[in-house]
């Protein structure tokens, strides 16, 4: 097993699509920083009535949905690239038994992901707060150690939204259905959930991944004030409600590429 | 060693593989023939585990592909050799595959090397050839130093000088005790490749056969021209060949070895212009032999069959 995830890693690492989604991370971060510097520009020249009434996302809420979008992309091209060049055939013919080669490639994925996902997301916090300084911004004032949970929280969802891609790229074995499926993930189904009406909203969003993350870390109100669209933070589910689900995720996705790798022909 | 039993494979109501039985022994090169759409591919397929036969068994040394340890240091495939992701250098193909079986990443400098990739090793594989990417995946075939070895088409894209390496090779892999699958549609590549042939035809076995048997079964004798035919006609025939005159005034003889046509005819004096064998009849045998089982066939003039 841990030579055919030690084949993965140089799959990932061998192809230029692994850059470019690690150089769209740099992206994200990037704007991160512009949209940092311009809340403090705008909040210095702002009058002391304006300043009362600031209010500020917290950035790396603000951006989770978009590094869960780009790095769960990496999940999809880990197992679509092959289904797309035919590489597929040389993984199966070097690794018959299927479980097995989807599980080094989750495994290698997942780590990849993970890192990619968390580095990113801290990324994002830090610059932000280095920016943002010592102004009382809402949501952005909270010791660094506090926000470390859901840090970490926000990497893993990274992690499980890239997995899942995998899983249902490897279902779909198209690189259009994957990328959608992310998307939906990510936003689409996010954003929907909070149009539903009462208690469906609460319910429904609670389980959307860009929730999750707030919640297994325990963050009982987010400091957003949007409630509605792709970037309303909603929480509602308790630690380990949110982390079943995270796993639920997994597992779906996960058991569907499982049953269609080992059940039909490659 | 190959063994292929009562293998069936269906795709909806087509039936891609008919209980299909052989076997490839070692130190030979086994020519696979058969029109498009006989079913080789799909054969190939299932002994390296990539379909499920819906019945039947495909083995590889006794034993379903799925079940060996390290297959690739058993079993070396090439099978479609397009199919190789574009962005990855050839030497970063290699090393994920040899990674995979904890094969010595030193083999795969030592494969490129052997089969002419070397300095093209570190160039993506998008921008090569059809002919350096069946080099790319012989590499690959090669790669485990396993002892049977699949290929399907893999002179396709080849220019005549690759052709002729991938003689030398199959040629040189069979001697060194290997077992040898080759696969092809044409006929003329096998007859200077292989030792035995198993003809296919939509899914079912036609001919399991050497070539030297095929070419004397096949044969179309013995093509003479002398200008005293019609006697040496009489001769021949008297002497138990059987002879027909061509509409060119030569005379077509069969059962008869051309040494003994040759010794019949200086013997009484006749002079012969031309002893022609006409052994080359095995792209014939061939086309007569898979005649009712192509899958794709023009219609010839006339219209009919």
């Amino acid at each position: 097993m841990s030579d055919v995830i030690a084949a993965e890693w140089l799959k990932l690492r061998s192809v230029r699509s692994t850059y470019y989604v690690l150089a769209v991370a740099a992206l994200v971060v990037l704007f991160g920083v512009l949209l940092s510097i311009q809340g403090v520009t705008y909040y210095d020249q702002a009058s002391p009535e304006v300043k009362a009434r600031f209010q500020a996302i917290p950035l790396e809420e603000y951006f989770l949905p978009f590094v869960q979008l780009v790095v769960g992309i990496l999940g999809v091209l880990a197992v679509t690239s092959e289904y797309a060049t035919g590489t597929i055939t040389a993984s199966l013919v070097a690794v018959p038994r299927r479980g097995v080669m989807l599980g080094g490639k989750v495994a290698a994925t997942g780590a990849v992901t993970l890192v990619m996902g968390t580095a990113t997301i801290v990324a994002v916090f830090l610059t932000g707060r280095w920016i943002i300084g010592g102004r009382p911004f809402p949501g952005n004032t909270a010791p660094v150690a506090d926000r470390l949970p859901l840090l970490a929280a926000m990497g893993l969802s990274v992690m499980v939204i890239a997995l899942v891609g995998l899983g249902l790229g490897t279902l779909m074995r198209s690189t259009a259905g994957g990328v959608v499926s992310v998307v939906f993930l990510a936003f689409v189904l996010p954003s929907v959930s909070t149009y539903l009406p009462d208690p469906w909203k609460g319910r429904i969003s609670a389980a959307m991944l860009p929730n999750l993350p707030g919640e297994l870390a325990g963050v009982t109100a987010s400091a957003s004030s949007i409630t509605e669209g792709p970037f309303a933070r909603i929480v509602g589910l308790p630690p380990l409600g949110a982390l079943a689900v995270l796993v639920a995720y997994l597992a779906l996705a996960l058991g569907a590429a499982t049953l269609r790798l080992t059940r039909t022909d490659a | 060693m190959i063994e292929v039993r009562e293998l069936t494979k269906r795709y909806g109501s087509a039936t891609a593989v008919d209980r299909l039985s052989f076997e490839v022994g070692p130190g030979r090169v086994t020519g696979f023939l058969g029109p498009n759409g006989a079913g080789k591919s799909t054969t190939m397929r299932a002994l390296l585990g990539l379909c499920a036969p819906a019945s039947g068994a495909a083995l590889v040394d006794g034993r379903p592909y799925a079940s060996l340890r390290r297959p690739m240091t058993r079993v070396g495939a090439l099978l479609d050799a397009s199919a190789v992701h574009g962005g990855r250098t050839a030497l970063n193909h290699l090393r994920w595959l040899a990674r995979t079986n904890g094969i010595a990443q030193a083999r795969v400098p030592a494969v490129l090397e052997q089969v002419g990739l070397a300095g093209v090793a570190r160039r993506r594989v998008a921008g090569y050839s059809l002919g350096m990417r069946q080099r790319l995946g012989i590499a690959a075939a090669l790669l485990g130093d396993p002892g049977v070895l699949i290929f399907d088409e893999p002179v396709n894209g080849l220019d005549p000088d690759g052709i002729r390496w991938i003689r030398g090779l199959m040629r040189d892999l069979a001697a060194g005790g290997r077992t040898v699958l080759l696969s092809s549609h044409l006929m003329s590549e096998m007859e200077l490749t292989a030792d035995r042939l198993v003809i296919i035809g939509r899914g079912r076995l036609i001919a399991d056969t050497s070539v030297a048997e095929l070419t004397a079964r096949h044969g179309r004798g013995v093509l003479v021209r002398s200008p005293r035919a019609d006697e040496l006609a009489g001769m021949l025939a008297e002497a138990g060949a059987g002879v027909t005159a061509d509409p060119g005034g030569a005379l077509s003889v069969t059962g008869m070895e051309v040494d003994r046509i040759g010794d019949l005819a200086a013997r009484n004096g006749i002079a012969l212009y031309e002893v022609t064998p006409r052994g080359a009849g095995l792209e014939e045998a061939y086309m007569e032999l898979t005649a009712d089982s192509a899958e794709h066939r023009a219609i010839t003039e006339g219209g009919g069959r």
